[in-house]
């Protein structure tokens, strides 16, 4: 069963009719339990996306439901919003207490949720993102992929069904990015929770179950990590890398060496190659 | 310069730190008026010795205080001898029109114990509380004036995200600096004016950045369900304990000794 179905979406930011089409009748869906990764260039609409999922915006054509919910209906805002949590890129903007475990309770405070209750919570969340020992301490003291994850612990507090993560590793050093990725893998095949990653990292999208590739506001390929970056013409054709692996083996295809598929990562790449050499 | 924290929270495990927060801001204000309502040597002796008991009862060092005080030393001294000169009655010193009366003596030694008293409770209640709970135990306090339409969980709230930023934006101030110094820009020369001037370059990003980071809190904070204080639970909840009951009287008896000794032993002032 689809979680989240958007229809035939169009949007803009501003009302005027010769306005930028910043999504041009888009239409796909999430299933329950999926990791989806939306792939594309700035200003490619990849980050409206990701609002619409929780009804901070709302498209002036089509519709996006989430569990059956309609997010043009302002009844239900905040219903949707306790299921689906939205993470943002910078760490620093979004914790909004001085102490990590008074920060990771914000959500559930907000949701009205009894004392008892929230501290449970809390320590859940906090124990799940692998940030439990440092409940006590001040955000400013932690590095960015420990706020990030701290970040994380506030969405997961509200107990949503899905997160989605806008370029969340962007502003990380490759140690934090790792940190956050593999939390963000642990929720997804533990927890069973949907996870919609937003990135332009290539190395991160090629964990998802299902790639979309988005350009000026609509799709341009769609698929599992490996149909999509077979298609290395094409995703350079818009301003997209693929996989440094992935690459290798597609110029070795060019010069006359028989591979039958392409590899998405480097192990993969070297056991393949070995294949060839040996 | 990212060591310095609003309030210099000094956390050690003694009783006074384990106060309820509300009860400890409502003696310190209580305090303060006493301070203030001292007319004979009994009475300022008693909140003198009273305030110096409960400095040692914080287990902070001394040196925390003496370094609190150091900052408003000046403004006691010549407050304390402007009051020397101006005290109505016999002079028992005299020297062209500057002349010392026991009047005068003794407002300058009340005005002195009594601010060193003033910043010594306001030191106790920062130190011994951390921000969190400070701004936690406003809200509670301030509860009942909702009935006015003031917006207190909005100031509370206000105050808790200006804490939280505090040590974010001194980064964000120290970066910008190496980066307009990088970029050649005199900062420590000339005098205050050019100074100050040399200051235009790191406040106007200063206050774009934070403008920015402001809009994207706003919507981190949408995104958690925040919709105002109505509905909203606390994680923390504050409870009154034996402890705060023993504290309550105390500084009832205290008020009440004050109150005696002003009434029954005169007064000088």
């Amino acid at each position: 069963m689809e979680f989240i179905s958007v229809q035939n979406v169009s949007f803009q930011y501003a009302e005027e009719e010769n306005s930028q089409q910043v999504l041009n009748d888009i239409s796909f869906e999430i299933k329950k339990g999926e990791f989806v990764a939306l792939l594309g260039q700035n200003g490619s609409g990849k980050s409206t996306i990701a609002k619409l999922f929780n009804a901070l915006l709302v498209p002036q054509k089509g519709k996006v439901f989430v569990d059956g919910m309609d997010t043009a209906d302002e009844s239900l805002t905040y219903d949707i919003r306790s299921k689906v949590g939205l993470v943002l890129q910078n760490p620093d903007n979004q914790l909004v207490a001085s102490i990590v475990e008074e920060d990771v309770a914000f959500g559930p405070e907000n949701l009205g949720i009894p004392a008892d209750e929230i501290r449970e919570r809390v320590d859940e969340a906090l124990k799940a993102v692998d940030m439990y020992d440092h409940r006590l301490k001040a955000p400013y003291k932690l590095s960015g992929g420990q706020k990030q994850r701290v970040a994380i612990a506030g969405i997961i507090a509200m107990r949503p069904d899905c997160i989605v993560l806008d370029e969340p590793t962007a502003m990380l050093d490759p140690k934090g990015r790792e940190e956050v990725l593999s939390t963000i893998m642990k929720l997804n095949k533990e927890h069973g929770i949907t996870i919609v990653m937003i990135t332009h990292y290539m190395e991160e999208a090629v964990r998802a179950d299902k790639v979309y590739v988005v350009d000026s506001g609509s799709f341009v390929t769609s698929g599992t990590a490996e149909e999509v970056f077979s298609q290395v013409e094409l995703l350079k054709k818009h301003r997209l890398d693929v996989p440094q692996a992935t690459e290798l083996c597609h110029k070795l295809r060019a010069c006359g060496v028989s591979l039958d598929r392409l590899p998405l990562t480097e192990e993969d790449c070297v056991a393949m190659l070995r294949e060839v050499l040996l | 310069m990212r060591d310095i924290t609003l309030g210099q929270y000094f956390p050690t495990d003694s009783l006074i730190h384990r106060l309820d927060p509300r009860v400890k801001i409502v003696s310190l204000i209580a305090y303060i008026v006493l301070v203030f309502c001292t007319f004979n040597y009994y009475a300022l002796a008693l909140v003198g010795a009273s305030v110096f008991v409960i400095v040692l009862m914080t287990k902070v060092p001394l040196k925390m205080y003496l370094k609190s005080l150091k900052v408003i030393i000046i403004i006691v001294l010549i407050t304390s001898i402007l009051n020397l000169f101006y005290g109505a009655g016999e002079p028992i010193f005299q020297w062209g029109i500057i002349k010392v009366t026991w009047a005068g003596i003794h407002n300058a030694v009340f005005v002195c114990v009594r601010i060193v008293c003033l910043i010594l409770l306001s030191s106790v209640l920062t130190f011994t509380t951390s921000p969190t709970d400070l701004t936690d135990a406003l809200e509670r306090l301030m509860k009942p004036l909702t009935v006015f339409h003031i917006k207190v969980h909005e100031i509370a709230m206000m105050m808790t995200i200006a804490l939280r930023f505090v040590p974010t934006l001194l980064e964000e101030t120290d970066k910008i600096m190496a980066a307009q110094k990088a970029r050649g820009a005199d900062m420590e020369s000339g005098n205050l004016f050019t100074r100050i001037r040399a200051m235009v370059p790191v406040l106007v990003p200063l206050f774009v950045s934070a403008f920015r980071r402001a809009y994207e809190l706003a919507v981190a904070m949408e995104c958690r369900c925040y919709r105002g204080g109505d509905g909203r639970t606390r994680m923390k909840q504050l409870h009154m304990s034996k402890r705060d009951a023993v504290a309550i009287v105390l500084s009832l008896l205290l008020i009440a000794g004050i109150v005696l000794l002003d009434v029954f032993m005169g007064h000088i002032l």
